[in-house]
C-alpha cells in the first residue's frame, strides 16, 4: 500500500504548500518555449488531453512523439490511430522513454502508479517528468528518482477545448506547479512555464500552485459544489416539482438548463450578481434559504475536507480501484436510473429570466455550495485564490455539461476521481436535506413567488446586500476576474 | 403605365447585344440603372426610347411620349449640326441652328421652355448657334427640350454629369416635382447621387439586367450600393501597420515548394506524389472536384494539416518540422474559407475582426494599437461599411462576413493570400461583391494570390497560372 506524501510533511510544510497559488502575469512568459526548444518530448497516452496538448506543443515548434503500450500499437487501437494519423512518431516505452528529455504523463489517475513505476527506470538521467494532476505524487506518495525534475501542467478545460482555443490564437487557463522534492537543477519552473506557453495557456492565464494545493483543492471542489451539489440539487429540485404536480417536462428542463443559466451570472459577477438577477423579495428569500442550507451542510463539507486532508478519501477510492471500481460502477448505474435522468426536457420555452425567477432554490443551492466550499477550503489552509478557482470559477463549466446531457454527461466528462467523490457527497447529502425539503414549495422551485408588490424592508435588504458583497469569495473573485478580463478575449 | 420586357434581346451597333432582359416598370416607380462601365446600362435605357433592334422576347406597354437625355443623344444632335455645316456648299461661314431654333423644334410646350430657360439661366445664349455651346451648355439645352416635350416617361442618362452646382440643385428640385406626375428612369454611376424619389435600383452586368431591387428592401438595396461602391469607385488598398512580413523573405526562394506530397487517412490516400512550386508574384488558381484534396493542399501550406510534419514542405524559408511555430508560418499568409467563417463565431466588433488579422487569431486577444484601428477603419470604408465599426460581427449577413474576413486576411499585406472557395455559399450579388474585392486586391499587387474553386467559370482578372488536380482517392495497397 502506498504512503500518503502529504501526511509525511510537518504541519508548517503542509500549510506552506497549501498556501501556494499565484496568478502569473503575461510578462513572466517572455522566454516563450525556449526552455523546451530542441528537447525531446515524449507523451504517454494519446487520449483527448494527450493528443491535443501534443498537437499544440508541436505547432509551437517543439519535438513531440508518443509512446504507447506494445499491445495498443500491435492492435492499432484508437490511441495509436490518434497519434499516427496526425503524423507523430509512435513507439513503445522501451523505444522512446530512454530518448526523452521530458516525459508527459497524460494517462488517467488510476494508471499512474503502474505507468510511472514502469517507465522511471528507463528515463534518462536528469530528465523531466510532467503530470497533469498531482494525485499520484500527493495521495499515493509515488517516490520519484532523485535526479528527475517533476512538474505539473494542468489545462483547466477538456482536451478538445485546449486545441480549439490554441488554433484560435488563444488558450485555456492553466495551472502549473513544481514538485519541490524533485527539482534537482532548479529548472522545474522554467520547464513548466515553457510547457504552458507551448499549449497556449499563458494567453488565458496561468496559476502558479503546488502539487499539494492542486490536489487538495481540486478534490474538495469537484466533490462538493462542482459535481456533488449540482447532482444532489438536480435530483431534489426535480423530485420536489414532480411531487407538487408541475409538468415533468418543464421540471426536467428547468433543472437541466437552469444550472447553466444561473451560473452564467455567477461567472460574470460572482454570487452577488447571481442573486442580483432576482427581485428584491426573491433575493432575500434565496439568501435565507442559502443560510439555512449552509447550516445544514457545513458538517458534510467539513467531513469531505477532513477526509481529503488526512487521506481517508483517497485510500477509500484506491480500495475501490482494487475491487475493479465496484462502488463507482454501482453508483453510476444508480444515477442513470433517477427520475430526473430519465425524463426528457419539455418543448416549452423558458426565458433566461424565468430560470432565475422559478429557480430560487437552485440559486440558493449554488450560493450555499460555493460559499461553503470556499469557506471550508480556506479554513483548511488553502489560499483564497486556489479556493476561488476550485469552487466558483469552475461551477459554470460543470453546469454546462449538465445542460448538454444531464448528469450522465457531467459524470462522463469529469475524471473518475471526481465522479467517485461526487457520488460520496450525493449519498450523504440527500438524506441530510430531507427535512429541509419538506418545507419547500413551488414558490421557490417551479412556479416562482407571486408578489403583489416588490416591497421589502430597507434594513433587511441592506443587511442582505452587505453580506453578499463582503463575503471573502466575492473579494478575491473581484480581483481575479479583473486579471482574467485583462487577458481574456476582448469581446 | 406599365412597361414589361420579357426575355428580350436587343442588337446594337458594333455587335453589342443586350441579353435576356427581364424588366417591369409600373406607374409611380422611378428607377436608377447602374453597373460597371460597358455593362450596357445606357443601352438598356435607350431601348425604352426605341433604340436597338429587338431580335427576341416580348415587350409590352412601350410608351410613345418618351424623352431621352444622354451623352449619345447629345452627340447625335451635335453631329447633326456638324453635318449641316459640312453640307453647306456656299463659301460662307454657316451660322448653324440657334439655340432658340433648337428649342422650338418639335412638339414642345413653349411656356415650359421659357420657364426652364430662365431657371437654367440660358437667356443670354438663345441667339447663339448651338454648335458654339460648351458641353455643359448643350447638355442643358437637351434637358430643357426633353422636359418641355411633356413626356410620360423621362429617360436621363447621367443627367448630373458636368453640371455646375447651382444647376444641379435646380435640376434635382425640378425632378422631384416632376416625379409626382411621370416616371423617371436614370442611368447613374455614383450611388451617392441617387435622388430620394427613386424607388428601384437595377444593376447591369455583362449586357444583362442582373439585379432589380426595390428601395424598400433595405438589405438588398444596401448590398447593391456596396457592390456599386466596389465596382465603380477608385479605391486604394489601405496601408499595413508596420513593414509587411515580406521583408523577412529571400526574394530568390519560392514562397511554397511542395515535393512528393502524400496525405492519407486511415486506409484512404487523398494525395500522392503531388508537387507544386509557387513563386512570389505568380497568382494561381487551383481547381479540382470535391474530394480531390484541394483543402488538404492548402492546409499543408498553412500548417493546419497535422501531416505537414510528415511531408517535404518548404514554406517562406522554413523546412517544416524544424522547430518553427505555426505562428511564424501564419504571419506570411492571409487566409479565407467557408470553414474559417464557420469557426469565426465571435460576438466581437467589425473593427476587431479586421484587426485580428494582424495576429492571425479568431477573436482579438491583444489590445489594438491606434494605427491598427485606423487601418481597420480604412478597410471598412473600402468595403462600404464605414460607420459600422462597432457593430457585432455575428449579426452581419453571410456575405458581409465574407467581405470582412477578406479584409482581415489582407490587413497585414501577406506575401501569400489564400482564398479557398471565397464565393461558396454566397448569392449572386454577394459573389459579385467578393469577386470585385478580390480583383482590387490582385490589381494592387501586394500579395501573391492563390485562388481555389471548383467552378472554372469563376475566374478572376489577373490570375494566369492554373493548377488542376484530379480526384486521386485510392486505397493503400
Amino acid at each position: 500500500m502506498s504512503n500518503n506524501y502529504f501526511n509525511t510533511l510537518a504541519l508548517r510544510d503542509q500549510l506552506e504548500q497549501l498556501g501556494k497559488c499565484r496568478f502569473m502575469h503575461l510578462n513572466e512568459f517572455t522566454e516563450g518555449v525556449d526552455a523546451l526548444k530542441g528537447k525531446k518530448i515524449v507523451v504517454i497516452g494519446c487520449g483527448a488531453q494527450g493528443l491535443n496538448q501534443g498537437l499544440n506543443l508541436r505547432d509551437s515548434g517543439l519535438d513531440v512523439s508518443y509512446t504507447l503500450r506494445q499491445a495498443a500499437i500491435d492492435e492499432k487501437r484508437q490511441s495509436w490511430k490518434n497519434a499516427s494519423e496526425n503524423g507523430f512518431t509512435v513507439g513503445t516505452y522501451q523505444e522512446l522513454i530512454p530518448t526523452a528529455d521530458v516525459v508527459l504523463n497524460l494517462t488517467p489517475d488510476k494508471q499512474h502508479t503502474a505507468v510511472v513505476t514502469e517507465i522511471m527506470p528507463m528515463m534518462k538521467k536528469d530528465a523531466c517528468l510532467s503530470y497533469s494532476h498531482g494525485f499520484n505524487v500527493v495521495e499515493e506518495g509515488m517516490q520519484i528518482r532523485q535526479d528527475l525534475t517533476v512538474i505539473m501542467v494542468a489545462p483547466k478545460c477538456p482536451g478538445s477545448e485546449v486545441r480549439a482555443e490554441y488554433v484560435r490564437g488563444f488558450g485555456v487557463p492553466t495551472l502549473i506547479a513544481v514538485h519541490e522534492d524533485n527539482d534537482p537543477q532548479g529548472q522545474g519552473l522554467a520547464l513548466a512555464k515553457a510547457y504552458a506557453v507551448g499549449t497556449g495557456g499563458h494567453k488565458a492565464g496561468v496559476l502558479m500552485s503546488s502539487f499539494i494545493a492542486e490536489v487538495k483543492s481540486d478534490l474538495m471542489g469537484e466533490q462538493t459544489i462542482l459535481c456533488g451539489m449540482l447532482q444532489t440539487g438536480s435530483i431534489l429540485c426535480f423530485d420536489k416539482m414532480v411531487e407538487k404536480g408541475i409538468d415533468v417536462g418543464y421540471a426536467s428542463k428547468l433543472v437541466q438548463y437552469g444550472w447553466e443559466v444561473v451560473t452564467e451570472a455567477l461567472k460574470y459577477g460572482g454570487v452577488t450578481n447571481m442573486l442580483d438577477r432576482l427581485s428584491n423579495p426573491d433575493k432575500i428569500k434565496a439568501f435565507d434559504l442559502a443560510e439555512e442550507l449552509k447550516d445544514i451542510m457545513r458538517p458534510l463539507y467539513n467531513k469531505h475536507q477532513d477526509d481529503i486532508m488526512d487521506g481517508t478519501f483517497s485510500s477509500g477510492m484506491m480500495a475501490d480501484w482494487a475491487e475493479d471500481d465496484v462502488k463507482l460502477l454501482g453508483w453510476r448505474a444508480e444515477t442513470a436510473e433517477t427520475a430526473f435522468e430519465r425524463t426528457p426536457a419539455g418543448e416549452m420555452e423558458i426565458s433566461e429570466q424565468e430560470f432565475f425567477d422559478h429557480g430560487i432554490l437552485m440559486v440558493a443551492m449554488v450560493k450555499a455550495g460555493v460559499e461553503l466550499a470556499f469557506e471550508t477550503m480556506t479554513a483548511a489552509g488553502i489560499i483564497a485564490d486556489s479556493a476561488y478557482y476550485e469552487s466558483l470559477h469552475e461551477t459554470p463549466l460543470i453546469a454546462n455539461t449538465i445542460a448538454r446531457k444531464k448528469l450522465y454527461e457531467m459524470n462522463a466528462t469529469i475524471s473518475d476521481t471526481a465522479e467517485y467523490g461526487c457520488y460520496l457527497y450525493n449519498h450523504a447529502c440527500l438524506p441530510l436535506l430531507q427535512d429541509f425539503m419538506k418545507n419547500i414549495d413551488t414558490d421557490v422551485i417551479g412556479k416562482g413567488t407571486v408578489n403583489d408588490d416588490n416591497g421589502v424592508d430597507n434594513a433587511r435588504l441592506i443587511e442582505v446586500n452587505t453580506a453578499l458583497r463582503t463575503h471573502p469569495v466575492e473579494r478575491i473573485g473581484g480581483i481575479l476576474r479583473g486579471h482574467m478580463s485583462d487577458m481574456k478575449a476582448i469581446i | 403605365m406599365k412597361i414589361q420586357l420579357q426575355q428580350c434581346y436587343f442588337d446594337f451597333e458594333q455587335g453589342f447585344q443586350l441579353q435576356d432582359i427581364n424588366w417591369q416598370i409600373e406607374t409611380g416607380q422611378h428607377w436608377v440603372i447602374t453597373g460597371a462601365n460597358g455593362s450596357g446600362k445606357s443601352a438598356l435605357v435607350a431601348t425604352l426610347a426605341g433604340f436597338g433592334e429587338k431580335i427576341a422576347g416580348s415587350s409590352e406597354g412601350i410608351v410613345e411620349a418618351v424623352a431621352l437625355v444622354s451623352f449619345e443623344a447629345q452627340a447625335a444632335l451635335i453631329e447633326r449640326e456638324r453635318k449641316k455645316d459640312d453640307a453647306d456648299i456656299l463659301d460662307v461661314i454657316a451660322v448653324g441652328t440657334t439655340v432658340h431654333q433648337i428649342l422650338a423644334e418639335g412638339d414642345v410646350n413653349a411656356s415650359v421652355v421659357k420657364d426652364l430657360v430662365e431657371k437654367f439661366a440660358l437667356n443670354y445664349l438663345l441667339d447663339r448657334p448651338f454648335r458654339a455651346l460648351s458641353t455643359g451648355e448643350t447638355r442643358k439645352v437637351l434637358l430643357i427640350k426633353a422636359l418641355a416635350s411633356e413626356p410620360q416617361l423621362l429617360l436621363l442618362d447621367e443627367p448630373f454629369d458636368g453640371l455646375d452646382a447651382d444647376t444641379l440643385t435646380m435640376l434635382q428640385q425640378y425632378l422631384v416635382k416632376l416625379s409626382h406626375k411621370i416616371s423617371i428612369v436614370m442611368v447613374l454611376n455614383r450611388c451617392d447621387e441617387i435622388p430620394d424619389f427613386v424607388t428601384h435600383l437595377g444593376y447591369m452586368r455583362e449586357a444583362t439586367l442582373a439585379h432589380c431591387v426595390a428601395r424598400s428592401d433595405e438589405i438588398a438595396y444596401r448590398e447593391l450600393q456596396q457592390l456599386l461602391h466596389l465596382k465603380t469607385s477608385d479605391l486604394q488598398i489601405p496601408p499595413t501597420a508596420d513593414s509587411s512580413a515580406k521583408s523577412l523573405l529571400d526574394p530568390d526562394q519560392p514562397l511554397v515548394l511542395l515535393s512528393d506530397i502524400c496525405v492519407k487517412y486511415d486506409q484512404l490516400k487523398v494525395l500522392q506524389d503531388f508537387n507544386w512550386r509557387i513563386d512570389a508574384g505568380q497568382h494561381w488558381q487551383l481547381c479540382g472536384p470535391n474530394g480531390s484534396g484541394k483543402t488538404a493542399i492548402l492546409s499543408l501550406i498553412t500548417g493546419d494539416h497535422p501531416q505537414c510534419y510528415s511531408n517535404d514542405i518548404f514554406v517562406f524559408g522554413f523546412n517544416r518540422g524544424n522547430g518553427e511555430s505555426i505562428w511564424q508560418i501564419k504571419q506570411f499568409i492571409g487566409y479565407v474559407s467557408t470553414a474559417l467563417q464557420w469557426e469565426y463565431r465571435v460576438g466581437t466588433s467589425l473593427r476587431n475582426v479586421i484587426v485580428s488579422g494582424f495576429y492571425d487569431s479568431i477573436g482579438l486577444y491583444s489590445k489594438a494599437t491606434d494605427k491598427q484601428r485606423n487601418i481597420a477603419d480604412q478597410w471598412l470604408a473600402l468595403l462600404g461599411m464605414q460607420g459600422r465599426a462597432d457593430q457585432s460581427f455575428n449579426k452581419l449577413s453571410f456575405g458581409d462576413q465574407r467581405l470582412l474576413l477578406i479584409a482581415r486576411a489582407m490587413v497585414k499585406h501577406p506575401p501569400l493570400l489564400i482564398l479557398d472557395e471565397p464565393c461558396l455559399g454566397l448569392d449572386d450579388i454577394n459573389r459579385q461583391l467578393v469577386l470585385a474585392l478580390i480583383e482590387k486586391i490582385c490589381a494592387a499587387g501586394l500579395s501573391t494570390v492563390l485562388y481555389v474553386n471548383h467552378h472554372s467559370e469563376d475566374t478572376i482578372a489577373g490570375i494566369e497560372n492554373y493548377k488542376n488536380i484530379q480526384k486521386h482517392s485510392s486505397n493503400v495497397d
